[in-house]
């Protein structure tokens, strides 16, 4: 029988698809009492990951367990674990009580914890409905009804975010984190940091099936150091007074300005002062979180983009291999790619921050 | 195991489908049996006229033994069988098309015991929709037959425990083709094709030139389980009538070909277990993605 530690093992899982690769050497650990997102691009492989872990397909290699067990040793895995899949895995015909009574008796809870689950969902009004009728949002709440059904120990959604409002999405996070404060586990995925950052502890990322980074999201946050990005007079002079000063990681943008890391930009304008430069900006440029996350898995389709936007500073893994677009070639869709456009809607807050070309900079002394 | 029973009925229970087959396969079941009793029982008039009774004496046949409704019965059933075939074949198709295939694996132990839950549901499914057919024939041969031509009891029984058989295989061999198909329009297309178009077009040439493999076919098999059960109680009854007529009563009862009943029944049952088994051993191992 299961050891019910509520942990999600992953160990070096694989799955091909006929030739093609979905997932490779995929390993991380789930540990209960937190949120673990599970990050990645759509079609990077985290349904299918998902789905190895819950028994729904079968790996090409490694193993998936929850609670020490396969999914289908666990005796009554509807009792042990939770899932939402799918917005549309119901019967349109079937009212949204009875979808519920059906799988209640599966798992071997009373009827009454049919209703009670939709109390939990705030479906009580719409129980008697056809799901046909539900939107996806009242859908993804039904879901969500049903995985709560047999009061599990571990809740595994995939985009569980898709078509819920504004609203529903906070109702989520706080309830979700409520789970988890109990002590028991949440492993979430999303295409989205942004949706699911305030929700998380812990995260998993991955592109093109392989693991990009894994660990606490604060460590994630701490691995960037943020640069301060300076307008100087005599640019020459002021990376020569900051040499002086040990701050040698510095390079230069292609519009003049100078980028220096491991430097607060009070320091910076104290050794420009004190070596007589005029500056006449200085700017602290603050990595986020959404922009190491695109930088992680920019290369799996966007690959133009990471010429566009700077490269890594921290101590994340390096973006995977090389962008199929030669330099130089203006962004965009690059040929044979079904990817969604570079440039396009894609993972940065504010554009402005980071389209400022400085893939020509040349590097004035510090290595990265 | 019992709570995954109940949740396949709810599963049928609580979707329309379930009557809304259920009325088409009783009003097939009735009205068929209902003309096919008329119609027998006029002919069995016209051979009571003077003229046909001395014909009958040269050709050394009674037809005041001939209970011929036992036709109409068996051709009802087997045409009313297709509905519980349809019911099957949406057991598994119906799951995948709607993605709930998803959850029912995921509160279940493991799949073996999801498909035997859904097997024992769908063969008691099939027992209801084989009794109601037998019901429904009963009383358009009551109302259409005269009451000194119906079927004795044995003859009753007989056929109701063959209809009944024969509509549980149906749902089975419809059960199993659903998972193998897993398309919902797919597998209905092709279920009734077959069993209406392809395999009675077959029957028509096999008829002349190799009547003998008939009996062997999905089709053949299932009618000869309640077709030759028809003959074979029709000729016990009538012990008047001479070899060379045998065939035909065989080809009006619907069982061209066919084999004994218990053998018929034995075939289609292999058929159902081949279909039946395959669409197991697909889900069984089948990615749900």
């Amino acid at each position: 029988m299961h050891d019910r530690s509520g942990r999600i093992v992953v160990n070096n899982i694989s799955k091909t698809f006929g030739s093609i690769p979905a997932v490779q050497n995929l390993s991380f650990t789930v540990e209960p009492g937190s949120v673990t997102g599970f990050l990645g691009p759509n079609g990077a492989g985290k349904t299918t990951t998902l789905r190895m872990i819950l028994g729904l397909v079968n790996p090409t290699a490694g193993t998936a367990t929850i609670n020490g067990c396969r999914y289908h040793q666990l005796g009554n895995p509807g009792a042990v674990v939770g899932a939402v899949l799918e917005a549309q895995s119901f019967h349109a015909r079937r009212t949204a009580r009875n979808h519920l009574k059906v799988f209640a008796s599966a798992i071997g809870v009373s009827d009454q914890r049919a209703d009670e689950v939709l109390a939990l969902v705030g479906l009580s009004g719409a129980g008697d409905r056809n799901v046909g009728g539900f939107s996806l949002g009242m859908r993804q709440r039904l879901a969500l009804a049903t995985a709560l059904l047999g009061d599990p120990q571990v809740l595994v959604l995939d985009e569980p975010g898709n078509g819920l409002d504004p609203e529903g999405i906070a109702w989520l996070r706080q309830f979700l984190r409520g789970f988890a404060a109990q002590g028991r586990t949440v492993l979430i995925s999303s295409h989205l940091l942004a949706e699911v950052e305030q929700t998380i502890d812990q995260v998993v990322i991955i592109s093109r099936g392989q693991t990009m980074y894994y660990g606490m999201l604060d460590d994630l946050r701490n691995s960037q150091r943020s640069r301060v990005l300076v307008q100087a007079g005599d640019a020459q002079a002021l990376v020569t007074a900051l040499g002086e000063q040990q701050i040698t990681e510095v390079s230069t943008l292609q519009d003049g300005r100078i980028a220096v890391e491991g430097a607060t930009s009070k320091q910076v304008g104290d050794i420009a002062a004190q070596a007589g430069v005029a500056l006449y900006g200085v700017e602290e440029e603050r990595v986020d979180l959404e922009q190491l996350y695109f930088q992680l898995t920019s290369g799996q389709y966007a690959a133009p983009v990471q010429h566009q936007y700077s490269q890594p500073h921290g101590q994340v893994p390096p973006p995977g291999p090389p962008p199929a677009q030669p330099p130089g070639q203006p962004p965009g869709q690059p040929p044979g790619s079904w990817g969604p456009p570079a440039g396009g809607p894609g993972y940065q807050q504010d554009p402005t921050a980071y389209q400022r070309p400085d893939q020509g900079r040349t590097p004035w002394g510090g290595q990265h | 195991m019992g709570r995954l029973v109940k949740a396949e009925f709810r599963k049928i229970t609580t979707t329309k489908l379930w009557w809304a087959l259920l009325i088409p396969t009783v009003l097939i079941a009735f009205g068929w049996a209902l003309g096919a009793g008329y119609l027998g029982n006029a002919f069995v008039d016209l051979l009571d006229g003077p003229e046909a009774r001395e014909l009958e004496t040269v050709l050394g046949v009674d037809s005041g033994e001939w209970i011929v409704s036992y036709f109409a019965i068996a051709r009802s059933i087997n045409l009313a069988t297709l509905f519980p075939l349809v019911f099957g074949a949406l057991a598994i198709s119906a799951e995948f098309s709607t993605k709930t295939i998803t959850t029912t694996f995921l509160t279940a132990p493991n799949r073996v015991s999801a498909l035997l839950a859904k097997t024992v549901v769908y063969v008691a499914w099939g027992a209801i929709y084989g009794l109601a057919i037998i019901l429904s024939v009963a009383a358009g041969i009551l109302i259409s037959t005269d009451s000194d031509r119906l079927p004795t009891a044995a003859g009753w029984l007989g056929l109701a425990v063959v209809g009944v058989l024969a509509s549980i295989l149906m749902t089975l061999f419809g059960v199993g083709a659903g998972a193998l198909v897993r398309s919902v329009p797919g597998v209905i297309t092709l279920l009734i094709l077959y069993f209406l178009v392809v395999e009675n077009g077959a029957q028509l040439v096999l008829g002349i030139h190799a009547p003998d493999v008939i009996g062997f076919l999905p089709n053949g098999s299932v009618n000869g389980l309640t077709g030759s059960m028809a003959a074979e109680l029709f000729l016990t009854t009538a012990e008047s009538v001479p070899p060379w007529l045998e065939d035909g009563v065989r080809a009006v009862a619907g069982a061209t070909g066919a084999l004994a009943w218990w053998l018929s029944g034995l075939v289609f049952l292999g058929w159902s277990a081949l279909v039946f088994g395959g669409g197991w051993i697909s889900t069984q191992t089948r990615d749900i993605t």
